[in-house]
């Protein structure tokens, strides 16, 4: 059995009336990658930045590799060090070059001295593929290398788990590949990973476990192959279906 | 003209001394406690949101001329303390009142760049003071420059306020020239000419500092 690295249990948040995530109980080992996949507006999101400590549980207890982050007093500065996090929206600063937006962890976060913490930031800025474009910066970017920026910024304080919420759902069709392609790398390497997308072909590739979210909970989870052959709810069945057909389409 | 100037020149360089450095203080200072006011207003609490907006308030809402009235005179009056040093008071009050504008155009940048890159630098374990020192200050000072050049511009001709409290700025300078030699005109058009040399230097130079820093790639229209 390996460790767990990341877990929640009966984890609940609830904004205003509405409760986005239900009492939902999920654990993340090394070396997994988790796909989940649901509607929009379902709580995806959500219950990532609330694992990411980003937004805190309205109740439920999130545990990063055994030690309670909802506990008062734990300080979340140093637990959110240690969780990689890419954004649907990328959220590069942009007043920082692509290596000054790997960099600044390093030496804010991590202390590393200045030639370390450069040498550490080329090299998560190689893993993705965009050393030649170090010194450019966001806006003369395109989306999808801003995008895998926004993982090599998250990759480069060695993360114990990366959580990607929908990395290719602002990039259209083109540049969503080359983010893809950067993933599969990640995987390749054992990465720890829970990334939300509806990038199936890529999901039936990699992950070692898909889990369908919807209305704030879990419906249905399991072995990637099952969800495309035979997935036991209706609504996963109906979801997939419409996701394969547009997969198909494009 | 010119030779008001040559005969009246140790005055005019005197007031027009002054009245840079009123000015560069002002903004300078004002720029510091903006930034602090407008921080405290944002994470300061209720309590200290409160005081900054009456702080905020008072000093946009009054007259310049009033606040140095008020410093100088009716303070140290009311509390029967002696008067102050006229030029301490109009250096604090013209950073106090600087300070109150500042802190609304700073607010207003700060909050502008605000949700995702805060979020983005707590991602990745910076605190909250670090992400405001390294990520979103740096974004806000950049926006801010066209306006901040606006408060420049105003303070600098706010100086002339300072005459009420018998600080021999330009102004004051040129009231005298005036006063003595009967050619009023000729004054204040040659007093004005230099508020607008030296201004027009300041604005030049903030424009070519707004263009250095600049980031790549992001047109800005001020």
């Amino acid at each position: 059995m390996t460790d767990i690295v990341l877990e929640c249990r009966n984890l609940r948040k609830i904004y205003g009336k509405i409760v986005a995530v239900k009492d939902v109980s999920l654990e993340i080992r090394e070396g997994d990658i988790k796909l989940m996949f649901g509607p929009s507006g379902s709580g995806k999101s959500t219950l990532a930045r609330c694992l990411a400590m980003l937004t805190t549980p309205t109740e439920g207890d999130v545990f990063l590799t055994g030690e309670c982050l909802t506990r008062p007093g734990v300080d979340l500065n140093k637990a959110r060090a240690r969780i990689g996090f890419v954004f649907q929206h990328i959220w590069l600063f942009h007043h920082l070059t692509a290596l000054g937006n790997v960099e600044l962890a390093l030496r804010h976060v991590l202390k590393s001295p200045k030639k370390e913490a450069r040498e550490r930031a080329m090299q998560a800025l190689r893993e993705v593929k965009m050393e030649e474009w170090a010194n450019h910066y966001p806006a003369q970017l395109s989306g999808g290398q801003q995008q895998r920026v926004g993982i090599a910024r998250a990759l480069a304080k060695d993360p114990k788990i990366i959580i990607l919420d929908e990395p290719t759902s602002a990039l259209d069709p083109e540049l969503t590949g080359e983010v893809i392609d950067t993933l599969r790398d990640l995987a390749r390497k054992g990465t720890t990973m829970l990334v939300i997308s509806h990038e199936m072909p890529f999901a039936r590739e990699v992950a070692t476990e898909m889990i369908f979210f919807d209305e704030g909970t879990i419906v249905e989870r399991g072995p990637a192959e099952r969800f495309f052959t035979n997935p036991s709810s209706e609504r996963a069945r109906k979801f997939m279906a419409r996701l394969i057909k547009r997969t198909r389409r494009e | 003209m010119i030779d008001l100037l040559v005969r009246y020149f140790p005055m005019i360089l005197r007031g027009l001394l002054l009245t840079v450095q009123f000015t560069f203080f002002g903004v300078l200072v004002g720029l510091v406690l903006g930034i602090l006011l407008a921080i405290g207003d944002m994470y300061g609490g209720k309590i200290a949101s409160t005081l900054i907006k009456f702080y905020v308030e008072f000093f946009r809402g009054s007259p310049l001329v009033v606040q140095l009235f008020i410093f100088y005179y009716s303070v140290p009056i009311t509390l029967h303390i002696p008067l102050l040093d006229r030029f301490v008071v109009g250096f604090i009050v013209f950073a106090l009142n600087s300070a109150a504008y500042q802190k609304g155009y700073i607010k207003g940048a700060m909050e502008a760049v605000y949700e995702d890159q805060m979020t983005a630098a707590l991602s990745l374990g910076l605190s909250r003071a670090q992400s405001i020192r390294y990520v979103v200050l740096p974004q806000a000072l950049r926006i801010v420059i066209p306006a901040w050049s606006n408060e420049f511009c105003s303070l600098a001709k706010s100086t002339s306020a300072l005459l009420v409290i018998g600080i021999p700025e330009l102004t004051s300078a040129g009231k005298t020239i005036a006063s003595w030699t009967w050619r009023v005109i000729e004054t204040y058009t040659l007093i004005a000419l230099i508020y607008l040399l030296w201004i027009s230097v300041v604005m030049k130079i903030l424009d070519i500092l707004y263009n250095r820093v600049k980031i790549p790639g992001i047109e800005v229209t001020a």
